[in-house]
């Protein structure tokens, strides 16, 4: 174990599925692949197993990409997630081709700007302004982090301690973006903690539940 | 313990073998074993060229490996398609070096860049002639790093390229593995020595300052040309088959949870890992089954096929093409159990599920098939 266990990591440890599959996804150029490397590292800092396999088209920009990151107690054996735990959407490209492969009672994380105008919105999906929020902060580009921010504050799937340690790790060396960044995780998550509070991430109890 | 992907963790077995040369031309899902190169090689005073192509790329790998560099190359399908012409020359060269190929959907540029098993009998048999072919594969991070430290051993060892056969996903995945760090760049010199520079081991490794002539044409000990008495070249060929078939560094076998199978799932690459996740599912519902993994492709392990045969009633060989590797297990088995191919082409993985429900079908409470396919 790369890091003794804290307090927290043993609580947050308590509310997660096991495996835990998680599914970032987005539009080519939304940082989604960095974002997948900061979340599966935060998860090894936890003490984890993990394994992260980013999937992307030929497309330097613009495609729909997505990353999958498997959350465990024990060795991993397949490495890809058939039907995420968790999901992210920053893009609508992204929700159209990724958003339906998911399990019941998953935590769904989409941008508000990333919702098709008319679908049926599966229960446990929540929407936030992340990109919105990113612009205020300064920068888009930060949404990613953000994100993550979000999604742990919402689920607690790895722990911001272990996340904040990672995205320190990604911009070290980059002064220019340290502070944004550090901002953009700040706000990530006190937008996803608000959001739990208001019944939208998982609650302890239905945190229990499993699928087969 | 860092998070490291699998391409990465190539380009750091590559330093820890003592690579010292890299040539090559991007390509999806191959290109950050380049860009790790880039990197990491011109520092340590290693040389690192873009070349204008894959034929460039291994031409220039091969050239390098004369002057006595450690020297690989790393390309994807379209890639290596293009480099089978200088993987026979190195071949007939004797020329140690190392080539990745990061399978993708195929043939031509397929399925970009989704994951696929479809070089496996291509990078035995891609280039015309015969020849002895060394083809390894992995299916974690930790085992693409062992798999490229082992490569280039073989290479020197063999005097042969060495073919390092990845999927798109091992390439691209990250697990979190414990490296060494790379050792100094303090590679020394081979020294010359009174063996001949070509023929059978042991024979002066290129680089030692000695002038050797080099031929694309069957040659004698010396590097002379001497097609008008091709025995000794065949001689050669199969004496360096034999060789590597008694080498057990070339064992290319692991087991997983054989005890006590009646059936088994053999298979390698990233496909190994859905075995895996398979098997654990089935031994949890209380079936005797197993899996055999290839890490080394070429020479095929035949014998531990032989022994696996004995052993269960019927072999299941998942794998990202329409049917390759199992025609040498078809082979090995020959007819001592049942072998049941399981492919698919279209840039999807198979989902343990998948695995699971083919060996369900499987018929396994009888000696099956033993009778049926071998009159």
């Amino acid at each position: 174990m790369p890091d003794a266990m804290t307090a927290e990591v043993r609580a947050a440890r308590t509310m997660r599925r096991e495996p835990l599959g998680v599914r970032l996804s987005g539009r080519g150029g939304q940082g989604v692949m960095l974002a997948g490397a900061i979340f599966a590292t935060a998860a090894m800092y936890d003490g984890r197993h993990v394994v992260e396999t980013p999937t992307y088209g030929p497309e330097a920009r613009l495609g729909a990409t997505k990353v999958e990151i498997v959350l465990s107690e024990h060795e991993i054996a397949f490495p890809a997630v058939e039907k995420a735990d968790l999901l992210l959407c920053l893009s609508r490209d992204a929700y159209v081709k990724y958003g339906r492969a998911v399990a019941p009672d998953a935590l769904v994380v989409v941008d508000e700007t990333a919702l098709p105008t008319s679908a049926d919105l599966p229960p446990g999906l929540v929407r936030l302004p992340l990109r919105a929020v990113a612009r205020e902060l300064g920068a888009e580009m930060v949404t990613n982090v953000l994100a993550l921010g979000a999604i742990v504050g919402l689920s607690d799937a790895v722990s911001s301690r272990s996340l904040e340690r990672a995205v320190e790790e990604a911009v070290r060396g980059k002064d220019e973006l340290r502070e944004v960044n550090r901002r953009a995780l700040q706000a990530g998550l006190d937008l996803g903690r608000a959001g739990r509070a208001a019944g939208g991430g998982w609650a302890g109890g239905r945190a229990a539940v499993r699928r087969d | 313990m860092r998070l490291v992907m699998g391409n990465e963790a190539v380009a750091l077995g590559a330093l820890a073998a003592g690579c010292d040369f890299y040539a090559g031309y991007p390509i999806t899902p191959a290109s950050e074993i380049l860009e790790g190169m880039a990197h990491l090689l011109p520092p340590r005073g290693g040389v690192f060229l873009q070349m204008e192509d894959e034929l460039g790329a291994l031409a220039a790998v091969v050239g390098a490996a004369w002057g006595g560099a450690r020297a690989m190359t790393a390309t994807a399908g379209p890639g290596f398609s293009l480099m089978q012409e200088h993987i026979g020359y190195a071949a007939i060269t004797q020329t140690p070096c190392v080539v990745v190929d990061v399978q993708r959907g195929g043939p031509s540029t397929g399925l970009p860049t989704l994951p696929s098993q479809g070089d496996a009998m291509q990078a035995r048999w891609g280039t015309h002639g015969d020849r002895p072919a060394i083809v390894l594969t992995a299916a974690s991070v930790r085992e693409a790093y062992d798999a490229t430290i082992r490569a280039f051993a073989l290479a020197e060892q063999y005097r042969q390229p060495v073919v390092l056969l990845l999927d798109a996903v091992v390439a691209h995945m990250r697990e979190p593995v414990d490296l060494p760090p790379p050792p100094p760049p303090s590679r020394q010199r081979p020294r010359p020595s009174a063996e001949p520079p070509f023929g059978e081991h042991p024979f002066t490794p290129f680089g030692s300052g000695r002038a050797v002539v080099v031929t694309g044409l069957s040659h004698d000990d010396e590097g002379l040309p001497r097609t008008g008495s091709a025995r000794a070249s065949e001689r050669m060929l199969r004496a360096t088959e034999a060789r590597m078939a008694a080498d057990p560094a070339l064992g290319g076998l692991t087991s997983y949870r054989l005890d006590g199978a009646r059936l088994a799932v053999l298979s390698y690459g990233v496909t190994a890992r859905v075995a895996r996740a398979a098997i654990d599912a089935l031994r949890g519902a209380g079936q005797a089954v197993g899996g055999l993994e290839l890490t080394v492709l070429w020479p095929f392990p035949e014998q531990g096929v032989v022994d696996l045969a004995g052993q269960v009633d019927a072999i299941l060989v998942p794998e990202l093409n329409l049917g390759q590797m199992v025609l040498p297990v078809r082979a090995a088995v020959a007819g001592r159990c049942r072998v049941e191919s399981l492919g698919r082409a279209d840039g999807t993985l198979f989902q343990p599920d998948d695995l699971v429900a083919a060996v369900r079908a499987m018929p396994h409470d009888s000696p099956v098939g033993r009778e049926a396919r071998h009159a």
